[in-house]
Parts: C-alpha cells; sequence; structure tokens
C-alpha cells in the first residue's frame, strides 16, 4: 500500500513537472519551420472600389528583417515540403533530403558557402545566346566585384521582386523597396506605376533607367507590370551573374490570394537571350500586424567589399 | 502443447525475428552508407543564412559542374542531365590536332563544331549523334556525384556489401541506361574510389567499364566544401581509354546549360518513329 501511494505520488509530480514543461514551452520561442513551402493563402481577397483584388498592404510577412528583405532559401528555386521530400519548383524533379549533421556544426565561412550552392541549385536558369554563356559565368564567379548592386545602387528590375509596401490608387500603383546595408547593400528604389490606359513611350525615346518605364493593366485578378527603357546597369538576381542589355522588356506579374502575393516576372531580351525566361515564383505574406509600418531603411554605405578575401558570393 | 511442436514454433520465431532483423539492418547499413558517401563528397548541405525562422534538413546540392584537365573539359549537369566534353587529341605522327564537342542531354545527343552550335543561325553545326546518348549519359552518372545520385534514386534496389574490407554498393541504373548495372566501392573515408558497370545484355557490353578515382581535393575557385577527384582513369575491356589529372573543378553549380538544338530534336524525332 505505501509503494502503491509512494508510486501516486511520484505519477502526481511528474504530471506537473510535464504541465511546467508545457508552460514552458509555450511560452519560448515559436519553433522554426523545418520547409520552405510557399505559404497556403488564408482569409478574403480584399477589392477595391472598382472591383479589383487590393494589394495595398505591407508585404514583408515571410521576410526575416522588417523590410522584407526575402527569405534567401525560399527563392531558390527548391522546395523543401518536409523533412522528407523536397523537389525543383521549375521541373518538379525530386531532390534527396537527408537530416542535419547533428555531430557537426557549421562554421560561418561553411555556413556562406552552402547557402552559395543552395541558391544556385534550381534548374530554372535564363537560356543566355552561346556567345554570353562565359560572361555570365565569370560575373558569377566574381559577384562580390562585378554585381552592379554591390555599393549601394538599386536592384532593379526584375530582381526587386515583391516590393515590401503596395499602395493602390484608382490611376496608378505605389511599390517600395527599402534599401538594405550590409555586403548586399542596395539603394531604396520605388516605382509609380499608372494604370490609367497609356501607352509605352517609344523605346528610342526614353533614357534608360534602372526601373525602366513602367505601365500597370489588370488581366482579370491579375496586376500585369509591362516595363522597358531599362539601363544596362542591373541583373536579374542577386546570384547567377544574370545580365541584361538596355533593350530588355519585363513582364511581371502579381496575385493576391487572401493573405498572400505571388509574383512571377517574364524577361525578353533578344539582344543576349537566346529565349525569354521567366522566373520561378515567389509568394510573399502580408504583414499580419493591421498597425504595420515600414521601418527607416538602413543608410547604404558599402563598407564590407574591401575586406572581403574569398569568392563566396552572399 | 508437446515440447517437439513447441520448440519448432520457437525456432520459426526465432528465424522470424532473424529475417526480420536482417531486413532492417539492410535498409539501416544502406542508408547509413549512402549518407556516408554523400557527406564525404559535400554533397548534403543545410543554410540557415537569411533566415531565423527556419530550420530546413539538408539537400542534395550538386547540381552543375565543370572540370578541366590537360585537353579535356567537362561541362556538366543532373538536373537536366546533360554533360559536354570537349576534347582536343594530338594526332600521331605530328598529325593535326583533332577537336571533338560531344554532348547530350535527356535522350538527345549531339556534336557540336564550336560550343553551343546550331542555336544561333551561323553560328557553327550541331550534327545529331542519337547513337551515342547511353554511352554519354553513363559518363554522367558513373562520375562519383552520379553515383550517389543513382544509388539514392534507385532506393530499394541498391545492396550494400563488404569485398575485401572495402564498402561496395550495387544498383541498377534507369530510364536510358535500363539494363546497365553499377558496383561502386568506396574507400576507408566514404570516398567512390572505383567504378564499374555491367550488363547482361549483350547489345549493351560496350558499356562495361572501369573508372577509378583518386586524390580527392576541394580544387575549385569559389570554395565550396566539395570534394572532387583529381585523377580519374577509365578503363574498357582492359585497355586504358581516358587517363586524366585534373587541374580545376569548379562545383559552386555554375552557370551551365545545355539547350538542344531544334535539329537534333527533328532527328530524335524522325528516329523514334
Amino acid at each position: 500500500m505505501r509503494v502503491l501511494a509512494c508510486s501516486r505520488i511520484m505519477a502526481a509530480a511528474a504530471a506537473l513537472c510535464l504541465l511546467a514543461a508545457t508552460v514552458v514551452a509555450q511560452q519560448g520561442p515559436p519553433a522554426r519551420r523545418t520547409n520552405n513551402a510557399p505559404p497556403k493563402p488564408s482569409g478574403a481577397t480584399p477589392r477595391t472600389a472598382d472591383g479589383h483584388p487590393d494589394l495595398t498592404g505591407v508585404w514583408n510577412g515571410l521576410g526575416d528583417n522588417l523590410n522584407g528583405v526575402p527569405n534567401q532559401i525560399a527563392n531558390n528555386g527548391v522546395i523543401i515540403e518536409s523533412e522528407s521530400s523536397a523537389r525543383d519548383l521549375h521541373n518538379g524533379q525530386p531532390v534527396a533530403v537527408f537530416s542535419r549533421n547533428t555531430n557537426r556544426g557549421q562554421n560561418n565561412e561553411e555556413g556562406e558557402r552552402a547557402a552559395s550552392l543552395l541558391r544556385r541549385s534550381g534548374s530554372n536558369r535564363p537560356i543566355y545566346k552561346p556567345e554570353y554563356w562565359e560572361m555570365v559565368k565569370y560575373n558569377d564567379h566574381n559577384a562580390n566585384e562585378e554585381d552592379p548592386s554591390n555599393n549601394c545602387m538599386p536592384a532593379g528590375v526584375p530582381r526587386g521582386a515583391i516590393p515590401s509596401y503596395i499602395s493602390q490608387h484608382p490611376n496608378y500603383v505605389m511599390f517600395i523597396y527599402p534599401g538594405q546595408g550590409g555586403l548586399i547593400a542596395t539603394q531604396t528604389m520605388y516605382r509609380m506605376i499608372p494604370t490609367d490606359g497609356r501607352q509605352h513611350t517609344p523605346l528610342q525615346e526614353l533614357d534608360g533607367t534602372y526601373t525602366g518605364e513602367s505601365i500597370g493593366r489588370w488581366e482579370g485578378d491579375t496586376f500585369v507590370v509591362d516595363s522597358w527603357g531599362f539601363n544596362a546597369n542591373t541583373w536579374f538576381d542577386q546570384i547567377g551573374g544574370y545580365f541584361h542589355s538596355e533593350n530588355m522588356h519585363v513582364i511581371e506579374r502579381f496575385r493576391r490570394e487572401g493573405n498572400t502575393l505571388t509574383w512571377t516576372a517574364t524577361v525578353e531580351d533578344p539582344d543576349v537571350l537566346l529565349e525569354p525566361w521567366t522566373t520561378t515564383p515567389r509568394v510573399q505574406l502580408l504583414n499580419p500586424q493591421p498597425n504595420a509600418m515600414l521601418p527607416e531603411s538602413q543608410p547604404c554605405s558599402e563598407r564590407d567589399l574591401a575586406h572581403i578575401v574569398t569568392k563566396e558570393h552572399h | 502443447m508437446k515440447a517437439p511442436i513447441r520448440a519448432a514454433l520457437i525456432l520459426a520465431f526465432v528465424a522470424a525475428l532473424g529475417v526480420l532483423s536482417a531486413g532492417a539492418q539492410g535498409t539501416v547499413d544502406r542508408a547509413k552508407v549512402l549518407r556516408a558517401a554523400a557527406d564525404a563528397l559535400g554533397m548534403v548541405r543545410w543554410s540557415d543564412i537569411g533566415t531565423t525562422t527556419t530550420r530546413l534538413p539538408g539537400i542534395d546540392i550538386v547540381n552543375t559542374m565543370e572540370f578541366r584537365g590537360g585537353e579535356y573539359h567537362v561541362t556538366l549537369g543532373y538536373n537536366p542531365p546533360a554533360m559536354r566534353v570537349e576534347m582536343t587529341r594530338t594526332g600521331p605522327d605530328g598529325r593535326a590536332a583533332q577537336h571533338t564537342i560531344q554532348t547530350v542531354r535527356d535522350s538527345y545527343a549531339w556534336d557540336e563544331s564550336e560550343t553551343g552550335a546550331g542555336l544561333v543561325p551561323g553560328k557553327g553545326t550541331a550534327t545529331p549523334a542519337i547513337a551515342a546518348v547511353k554511352e554519354r549519359l553513363l559518363q554522367l552518372w558513373t562520375l562519383p556525384y552520379g553515383v550517389v545520385k543513382a544509388a539514392l534514386a534507385a532506393g530499394d534496389k541498391t545492396t550494400v556489401s563488404t569485398e575485401g574490407g572495402a564498402t561496395v554498393m550495387t544498383f541498377p541504373l534507369s530510364g536510358q541506361l535500363a539494363g546497365i548495372t553499377v558496383k561502386a566501392t568506396l574507400d576507408s573515408n566514404n570516398l567512390v574510389t572505383r567504378v564499374e558497370t555491367r550488363s547482361d545484355n549483350p547489345a549493351l557490353a560496350n558499356l562495361a567499364t572501369q573508372t577509378e578515382y583518386s586524390n580527392y581535393a576541394d580544387r575549385a575557385e569559389v570554395l565550396t566544401d566539395i570534394k572532387s577527384p583529381g585523377r580519374i582513369v577509365r578503363r574498357q575491356g582492359g585497355r586504358t581509354i581516358l587517363d586524366i589529372e585534373v587541374k580545376a573543378w569548379e562545383t559552386n553549380n555554375p552557370y551551365l546549360v545545355f539547350p538542344v538544338p531544334a535539329n537534333v530534336k527533328s532527328a530524335a524525332t524522325a528516329n523514334s518513329r
């Protein structure tokens, strides 16, 4: 009997301990996601008075900082659906998944190399004309020096991808891309995109700029931004060395579903590309805070580049 | 229960346990060996850089690569499976050097008069070489990274054994290379050192090769922690058909593309009718 009573006390104590542990766990930091699958939309899609989906909002819910810097791993074209399944987002090919090696951690250098590899492992690559293949490879190998957006220049289009803030008005839409410091230092960029039915200025009359001349229109519930009139001082993305000519034509598609915004861009540049190239879709979440604001963008002052001793591109 | 029946039941139970245990052991061993081989090459990688909200598992990170040795220049990729082999062979007795570019992607094979020939009008000639698809794809899948990828893809058909103290993986290839079996030997560091291919189909007899890989190191310009062999020796029918001292092996998934020229696609379509 004494043994039974003792057992009951121990069981009660264990239950109390478990309860306490549960409470601690609930108060601790949220568990990290173990997949990078695009988020599923939730909630209704708000509409403006003219019936179009309302894109207005702070679109940095999936970013890892308040400026909405996109999750770089999620953008590499390989989707990790679970701890046992991954595939190439472009062509669906399975990619082998392994558990983390818990016996040995990675130092910063190894982590950077891994990130560099991860972001280049997808199959969706623009196909350049053969005479430019070596140039693209050279750009990518030497991106710390060659990337035109380093040294605080604008990221441009399509590299800017999903803006951190969108403001939608009857005759125009405003995009804001806050700049960021660090080695991927870029300048704050904005785009005012008319939706009043105007036509493009003839290309030969435009002076090439970083964001070009953009004109918006609605195709059903998809907001289409058609841009040309660029300079040749930007790349398609932070990685890859994907340069373009001044004759680049970009068609971006934004589609809001609930609290998600999906973006793709198709790049036409017959001067350098063998065929048009469409980016892997990116999905961003609306900031869930109703009073969300964009913080002041970090002053852009490049200080790291001179101290880089390896070729790893961040 | 009579003693003999009880004894028989116990024996059967123990035997069943043994079979189950052996099966489970085989599965564990295969997974462990494949993981060790992939780790040794630096293929399994994960990263949290740029994110504080995720803790992703590792994935096979190898896609495109490029290596050079002597007059041998190879570019390759695994998604899609493709390879371009450029060779300059000096002719005997002072004859002029012979320069060839042999390319394969998926089920297409062709020869190029210059890199990327046949893609832009007036820029070189692409000559279909449909009969060479298998031979060229085999080179891709018998490289160390291809061996690990193919062994993983073969799943339960991959078997692991020990020969002379060395771990050996044996598995069938699939797709265009169905009918070919690969036997890969790992060294004490779990690096692929010897790859043999064979087929029971006489029509594929010419695809029986033995390739040896040695002197592994990270020899890329952009360091990646991916190990690549410094020497490759391939034999066929006892004759050495390739002996390369690798000078550089770029493993940073460099920009390498293999678009198929329109005339090569047309030739393959016509051939399949």
